[in-house]
């Protein structure tokens, strides 16, 4: 049992990382993020390039695959994104799911459809209470707390992250107090986006990668937002890791189940708390 | 300084404001009245650029404005008080003022002053969340959060609504001494605030002007008024 919550924890911080970047899109722009997938994914397969065929050490190809996809990010919310603010969840839901298909594409044309692997990075383990855990399973989790931290000393201590709460609030009201938030919307796009690259780097080595990887993982992180409560940062981290030991122990008990559990308790939530968008 | 020329403004096919034209000369307090759904907060959204309207002109110190965004019409003075009394409840009362200091480039303390000065009590909430502030004392912040960096124009929409009596004293009194120093365009259905401070008032029927009345006494003379309340 307890590695069954060892393998929660893990994909409790994998969703973590993905989901954020989803609530804070959701929150303060109202737009309903697929194209999160795409970044996600490039984030992986460029990791995979950098490892395999350019032999870069994990730690720094995951740094630069990290880094590689905030131009990408800023493309999407410049070009396609930018040009949803205000409009029905509809148009937002049909062309972020549009470049979500144009990504998968692209990244089988460049990379392939087969499966490839990676393989855990440190290969040690650590030995706790006479339980053996993989030191990377525990890093992931670690990180994803420290990150936790970070932002939230990030939205209270800075300008820019007083910001975002404010137009989570009410953005109209920010922008009556002269602030243009196209620029902050960037900043939290290309954020959120390098924070899902940031999830698929560090998720790539203990899972198959794949085009279609982000579109499954994708559903769940909606899953995590909804349960969460839309742009509640701290919702957002208690329930990633709430709904990945969901995962993980349903996976244990009814494996085919695992991931329809996941929506069983979203489903719940929902009513019981419905969400007012 | 601010001057309506025709104005139409609608919600979708729903069409709110018809033809309307208002004037306020700088300094002057003006009021705006009318029944529910009579106009009185879409003409005031409208002057504040966050609804384009579908004809007419917007002039403030004889140049064109209409149609420019909230945030540029705030850089030039503009300051929207809306009616929901809604603050970031999420930050605390100084976070507030800070976001207003912010855009102003004005430094924190100076705004903080400006806003304790209307409303000493204040001080000792700034570093409460504004969201734990009763409803008077969110329309105080409000009210003092529009007058951080160089306010030119003050738009106020239902300012003592489902406030307390006392509360109402407080907003009349920071209205009272901020006459003629800004000016302001106000919704109000308080019959005597209003009396006590308007310079002006226009009464919408059904989006249109069809009452104006200026001068303080010709103001406190006029029956008329209730037929707009």
């Amino acid at each position: 049992m307890i590695y069954t919550l060892m393998y929660g924890l893990t994909i409790g911080a994998i969703l973590y990382f993905i989901a954020i970047g989803l609530s804070l899109t959701f929150g303060t722009m109202r737009v309903t993020n697929f194209a999160h997938t795409i970044t996600y994914t490039i984030g992986v397969y460029l990791l995979l390039t950098f490892v395999t065929q350019w032999k870069v050490h994990y730690f720094w190809a995951a740094i630069f695959a990290v880094l590689a996809v905030i131009p990408i990010g800023y493309l999407i919310e410049r070009f396609i994104i930018r040009r949803l603010y205000g409009e029905s969840l509809d148009y937002t839901f049909i062309a972020t799911f549009a470049v979500s298909l144009i990504g998968v594409d692209v990244v089988k044309w460049i990379w392939g459809v087969q499966p490839k692997a990676l393989g855990d990075p440190i290969r040690r383990y650590i030995e706790l209470l006479g339980f053996t855990f993989p030191v990377y399973r525990l890093l992931i989790v670690g990180i994803a707390i420290l990150l936790f931290f970070a932002l939230q000393l990030f939205v209270r201590r800075t300008m820019v992250g007083k910001i975002i709460i404010a137009a989570l609030e009410d953005r109209e009201k920010v922008r009556c107090l002269g602030i243009k938030l196209d620029k902050y919307f960037s900043l939290v796009f290309v954020l959120g986006s390098a924070l899902a690259a940031l999830g698929g780097v560090l998720y790539a080595p203990i899972t198959s990668v794949h085009p279609y990887m982000g579109t499954s993982i994708l559903l769940l992180c909606f899953a995590v937002v909804i349960v969460g409560g839309m742009a509640n940062l701290k919702g957002t981290f208690f329930a990633a890791f709430a709904l990945g030991m969901v995962v993980a122990i349903t996976a244990r008990y009814w494996p085919p189940g695992a991931e329809t559990m996941v929506f069983i308790v979203m489903a719940i939530v929902l009513i019981f708390r419905p969400i007012d968008v | 300084m601010l001057e309506l020329a025709g104005v139409d403004a609608a919600y979708g096919h729903a069409k709110v404001l018809h033809d309307v034209s208002l004037d306020l000369k700088e300094g002057q307090m003006a009021f705006v009245i009318g029944r529910n759904g009579a106009g009185k907060t879409t003409l005031l959204r409208t002057i504040m650029g966050l609804l384009k309207p579908r004809k007419g002109s917007i002039r403030y110190f004889d140049n064109e404005v209409t149609g420019l965004s909230p945030e540029d019409l705030y850089q030039k003075g503009f300051r929207f008080v809306a009616q929901d009394k809604r603050v970031f409840s999420n930050l605390t009362v100084r976070e507030n003022i800070e976001l207003a200091a912010y855009s102003n480039r004005e430094p924190l303390r100076r705004a903080l002053d400006k806003v304790i000065e209307i409303y000493p009590k204040l001080e000792s909430f700034l570093d409460i969340k504004a969201g734990k502030l009763s409803g008077g004392q969110r329309q105080i912040l409000l009210v003092g959060q529009a007058l951080v960096g160089d306010p030119k124009l003050l738009l106020i929409d239902e300012p003592t609504q489902g406030l307390a009596a006392v509360v109402v004293d407080d907003i009349a009194r920071i209205l009272g001494s901020l006459k003629g120093r800004v000016s302001a365009l106000i919704v109000e259905q308080n019959l005597p605030l209003m009396c006590q401070l308007a310079d002006k008032v226009f009464a919408l029927k059904e989006g249109k002007i069809s009452m104006i009345v200026s001068g303080g006494s010709e103001i406190a003379n006029t029956g008329s008024f209730d037929e707009f309340m």
